[in-house]
C-alpha cells in the first residue's frame, strides 16, 4: 500500500499492521506492525483493550450496526472532503509512543497529533499507508516487550496467536 | 439536555450517562462503554490528558478545517440502542453525520456544543427498561453518581 505521492519527510519506513495479540488476564492489546517489504521485521505497541478492539475491526473488515469512533471520523473526513493521507508513529518518550495524522484538503496539508493507537485505527479504514520514523525505530521503546517476555513462561510459547492475518 | 452525571452499572457491568432536561422532568440513561464513559468523564472534569484521547483528536480534526459541531440530537432508539447525529457546520453548508450517542457526547461537551434528544427517544425510554433498572438499585449504588 504504498502512496503515489512519498511522504516528504526523510526517513520514514513503511509498516502494516500484521496482528492483534491478547494479553492474557491485562486490559492491554499488543498490536504487531510488520514491514511492509518484509514481514519478520516486526514493532510491537501495547495498547488498550478498547483501542485494540478497534483495530482489530478495522484490520478484520467487520461491518457495525452503529458507527465505531474511527468510522464517525472517517464519515467527517468524508463529508469535509478531507483525505487521510498517512499516518506516521513520529516520536517515543518515556516508552510512550506518539503519532501524527496528515491530512490533505485542496491541496493543502495539515498534520493532527494522535495516539498510534487512533492512528492505526484511522489508517486501517482510510486505506492510507503507516510509516514509523527511523529515529522512532533506532529508539524503540523495549521496556514493554523485555518485561513481558520475562513473565513468559516455557508452556506459553507455541501457544497459538489470537489471530492471525 | 445536559450531563447530569455518568454513574457504574453494576448488574450490566458497564457505565450509563444520565441526561436529563433544563426543568429536570425528563431524564435520559444511556449505556455506554467503559472507553467511551471514561472519555465523557475526562470532557466533564475538564481534564487534559498528555496524549489526545480519541475524541480530542476528532475535535483537533473538525478544528483543523474550522467545522464547527453545531449540536448533537439522540434520534432513535431501538431494541435498547441508541442512535444520534451530529450537526456540523463547515464552509457555509450544514452537515449531518451518523454517530453512537457516546461519540456525540464526547464530542459534544468537548465543542460546547448543545446535545438534545428526540421526544419520541425520551418516550420509548420511559416505557422500556430504565424503571425496571432503577427498582434494583441499591442505596449504595447511589453514591457512585460521578456529577
Amino acid at each position: 500500500m504504498s502512496t503515489a505521492n512519498p511522504p516528504s519527510e526523510q526517513g520514514l519506513v513503511e509498516y502494516r499492521v500484521a496482528r492483534i495479540l491478547e494479553e492474557a488476564n491485562t486490559d492491554t492489546r499488543i498490536v504487531v506492525l510488520a514491514k511492509q517489504d518484509n514481514a519478520l521485521v516486526t514493532f510491537p505497541i501495547w495498547v488498550g483493550a478498547a483501542e485494540g478492539n478497534a483495530i482489530k475491526l478495522a484490520l478484520d473488515g467487520t461491518i457495525t450496526p452503529r458507527p465505531m469512533s474511527h468510522d464517525l471520523i472517517k464519515s467527517f473526513a468524508e463529508h469535509l472532503s478531507v483525505t487521510i493521507q498517512r499516518v506516521v508513529i513520529a516520536d517515543v518518550k518515556s516508552s510512550t509512543y506518539y503519532a501524527t495524522v496528515y491530512v490533505t484538503n485542496k491541496g493543502v496539508e495539515r498534520k493532527i497529533d494522535a495516539r498510534p493507537s487512533d492512528a492505526i485505527s484511522l489508517a486501517l479504514r482510510a486505506q492510507c499507508p503507516i510509516y514509523i520514523t527511523e529515529d522512532v525505530l533506532t529508539r524503540r521503546s523495549t521496556t514493554n516487550l523485555d518485561a513481558w517476555l520475562s513473565k513468559l513462561e516455557p508452556k506459553d510459547i507455541g501457544t497459538p496467536e489470537v489471530q492471525e492475518t | 439536555m445536559h450531563i447530569k452525571g455518568l454513574m457504574f452499572d453494576p448488574y450490566n457491568n458497564t457505565y450509563v450517562v444520565v441526561l436529563h432536561d433544563e426543568k429536570h422532568s425528563d431524564m435520559l440513561p444511556i449505556w455506554v462503554g467503559k472507553s467511551e464513559a471514561g472519555s465523557i468523564s475526562m470532557a466533564m472534569e475538564n481534564v487534559t490528558p498528555p496524549r489526545p484521547m480519541t475524541h480530542d483528536f476528532m475535535h483537533s480534526f473538525l478544528d483543523a478545517y474550522n467545522a464547527k459541531v453545531i449540536s448533537v440530537v439522540i434520534t432513535d432508539l431501538s431494541e435498547h440502542t441508541y442512535f444520534a447525529k451530529i450537526h456540523l457546520m463547515y464552509e457555509d453548508s450544514e452537515y449531518t453525520v451518523d454517530a453512537r450517542p457516546s461519540d456525540a457526547i464526547a464530542l459534544a461537551l468537548r465543542c460546547n456544543a448543545p446535545v438534545f434528544a428526540r421526544d419520541t427517544v425520551i418516550t420509548k425510554q420511559n416505557s422500556e427498561e430504565f424503571d425496571q433498572w432503577l427498582e434494583n438499585l441499591k442505596p449504595e449504588d447511589f453514591g457512585k453518581l460521578d456529577s
